[in-house]
């Protein structure tokens, strides 16, 4: 067995360790039930062969010539058909002045065979048992006993093929074998289903878990049994703190902007004041409230989207976005009537993440095509293999080739005649790469200015 | 020209004041949203600047309502979070332009020049009536390139005659343009405002109507 693959799946490691036990079970009662079968066996076939003995002795008597006589022989019908399996023999055994005599008395069964059985010598009434050779080399089970009668000792003795008693074991272990493997069989079968059937809750919630990542869900839903419905909700709450943690994190950004942002408003109207045009501290303070509101700026759009990048299940759907975009852009720009034309996206594209962060990176885009372009933006939503594309497209003069690698600079302004901060390609580039996405500036077919903006998609 | 500043931060709205009433606009201020919605729905303003951060109504709140009650006054926003979350929120409440904290003066001053002549859909920051300009940029008023030296009351008022040319206007709402919320109004001084500029300006190009109000004659 593959340990790794013992150590990373819950199913094979309930199934091994079922199956374990199935086996280990299933060997010992075979085993157990067989043993005590076979004592049990064993105990009826010696028991009957004593019985055989006793009826034996009882009819044993001397007769005048001291010559040992069964007064009347046993009536099992197997004691006279010959070599039928079963059989008995009396021998003499060698006493003051006499031979010891083979076989003085035997059953016809026993046709012209005699049984050996060792030279022992039982105590009188003591019952030995021996497994012999008898005729034809089968083996035999014999029970043997001494009778004493006056000075004469006489050796009885009952045997019977032990296949009498072997083939019904033999027998009898063959089904109890069977009837274990079926249920064997039966058990893992069983033990499988539950497994299936247990740990199927495990897979409904990874394919709740799975929404949650692709975006199609903010939360693991569905109901679960109560052993892991303690998970899935504390789950969910994590992914609600989580949420919560980054939209407060968010707030208190913009908390700070606006309270820092006033401020700096005041200050730098107060350096701009007309009869201050030429006093150098009030240069010196615009100067540095210009820098302190970049920085700020920069500093708390990277913060915000580093807080939501990590949180999954997120999901904007991108077209509603640019729409709003252009509804500002065309109100703002409402007397330079530049034509904005969105593509139809047929596939309504989603992106995978916060949607003020696609909206920053798209405003920042569409604000700087709408700042250039002359009197016509085109934007285009295009899908490609686990990401989309936006590409935004103006006929402005656009940025000549060696200076695109420059505008993407924080800070760096094309042109510093138009308002603006400098920073908006920087903060879309920086986001989009958060995203693992990318920010790519070319020449447009429109003449200006193409940036086409790579995010991942739900 | 009547604006109406509401802004929550005393220096800023000042400033703002201040700003606004050096190119010869007449300012109101409300420190609060609930007195800026008062105002803004009750008073004939060209146009408000609008924080969108106010204590008690917030600012998005305020234009919504302004906006549902019919009114279509240029509104221009100020926001300081600077996202587009928010632009996006205010150009759908119904501003016509928003501005980031921190601002230029100059340039809040350009956006509300460009808004207002938008409302009276002018295409040029000059406005241009027979022999008489008036660059909106610099509030200076000249015949035939001649500039005209006018107090700026008397500014208010050509200014406020030259957005709308051809129409009647009422003394009544003379006076609402050019003089704050809280200023004593006297109606009667409107007439003196007008009979000074006649003396500045060509004869005939003022026309009164009689018991309606005045007239900036286009014709000649």
């Amino acid at each position: 067995m593959n340990l790794a693959l013992f150590r990373n799946s819950l199913r094979i490691r309930l199934l091994v360790g079922t199956l374990f036990w199935i086996v280990i079970s299933i060997l010992v009662a075979g085993w157990g039930l067989g043993q005590l079968f076979h004592e049990h066996v064993e105990a009826q076939f010696d028991a009957e062969l004593k019985n055989h003995l006793d009826q034996l002795t009882a009819q044993l008597i001397l007769d005048e010539q001291n010559q040992a006589q069964v007064r009347l022989l046993p009536s099992d019908p197997r004691l006279n058909k010959p070599l039928s399996g079963l059989y008995w023999q009396i021998d003499r055994i060698a006493a003051a002045g006499e031979h010891p005599v083979k076989a003085v008395l035997r059953s016809r069964s026993l046709w012209d065979e005699k049984l050996t059985v060792p030279a022992d010598a039982p105590a009188d009434g003591e019952i030995h048992q021996h497994r012999i050779e008898g005729p034809q080399g089968v083996a035999l089970r014999v029970v043997e006993r001494t009778v004493t009668i006056d000075t004469h000792s006489l050796r009885l003795m009952v045997a019977a093929n032990e296949s009498l008693m072997t083939g019904p074991i033999a027998d009898f272990k063959g089904h109890l074998w069977l009837a274990l493997g079926i249920l064997g069989m039966g058990l893992t079968l069983a033990a499988s289903m539950q497994v299936f059937v247990g740990l199927a809750p495990l897979r409904s919630m990874q394919d709740a878990l799975g929404r949650v990542r692709q975006g199609d869900a903010r939360n693991m839903e569905g109901t679960f049994p109560n052993e892991i419905m303690p998970l899935v909700s504390e789950f969910n709450t994590v992914l609600a703190q989580n949420a919560a943690v980054v939209e407060r994190a968010r707030t208190q950004a913009g908390n700070l902007a606006h309270a820092l942002k006033t401020p700096l408003s005041v200050l730098a109207n107060a350096a701009h004041a007309p009869e201050k045009r030429d006093d150098d501290l009030a240069r010196l303070v615009a100067s540095q409230v210009d820098t302190v509101r970049k920085q700020v700026d920069y500093h708390l759009s990277r913060a915000q989207a580093a807080a939501s990048v990590q949180i999954p299940g997120m999901r904007t759907a991108v077209e509603p976005v640019i729409r709003g975009l252009v509804r500002v852009m065309q109100r703002v720009h409402a007397e330079r009537q530049i034509e904005f034309v969105l593509l139809p996206d047929p596939a309504n594209l989603a992106f995978r993440g916060e949607e003020q962060d696609l909206q920053e990176m798209l405003g920042n885009l569409i604000d700087n095509a709408s700042k250039w372009a002359r009197s016509r933006i085109e934007i285009q939503v295009s899908d490609e293999p686990g990401k989309l594309r936006v590409r935004i497209d103006d006929d402005g003069k656009g940025i000549a080739e060696t200076e695109r690698d420059h505008v993407l600079k924080r800070g760096v302004r094309a042109d510093e005649q138009v308002p603006g901060t400098g920073l908006g390609l920087a903060i879309t580039a920086d986001l989009a790469r958060m995203y693992g996405g990318d920010l790519v500036l070319a020449k447009s077919s429109l003449g200006g200015l193409q940036a086409s903006l790579i995010l991942p998609a739900v | 020209m009547r604006i109406l500043v509401v802004e929550d931060d005393l220096t800023l709205a000042a400033q703002l004041v201040e700003g606004i009433q050096s190119v010869g606009y007449v300012v109101d201020v409300a420190h609060n949203g609930v007195d800026g919605h008062f105002m803004g729905e009750t008073e004939p303003y060209d146009a408000i600047v609008l924080d969108i951060g106010l204590p008690q109504m917030d600012g998005i709140t305020v234009l919504k309502k302004w906006r549902a009650a019919g009114r279509t006054l240029p509104v221009l926003i100020l926001t300081a979070r600077d996202t587009w979350r928010e632009k996006v929120a205010g150009i759908d409440a119904g501003a016509d332009d928003y501005l980031t904290k921190p601002f230029h003066m100059e340039e809040l001053l350009a956006r509300l020049r460009a808004l207002i002549r938008r409302a009276g859909g002018h295409a040029s920051t000059e406005l241009v009536c027979g022999p008489l300009t008036l660059d909106t940029r610099s509030s200076r008023a000249s015949v035939d390139g001649t500039a005209l030296t006018l107090t700026s009351h008397e500014y208010r008022v050509l200014a406020y005659l030259m957005h709308h040319p051809g129409e009647i206007v009422s003394r009544a709402e003379l006076t609402e343009h050019i003089y704050a919320q809280d200023f004593d109004r006297d109606s009667n001084t409107v007439e003196v405002f007008i009979a000074r500029l006649r003396k500045k300006l060509p004869p005939g190009l003022i026309e009164t109507v009689r018991g309606l109000g005045y007239r900036l004659s286009k014709a000649q």
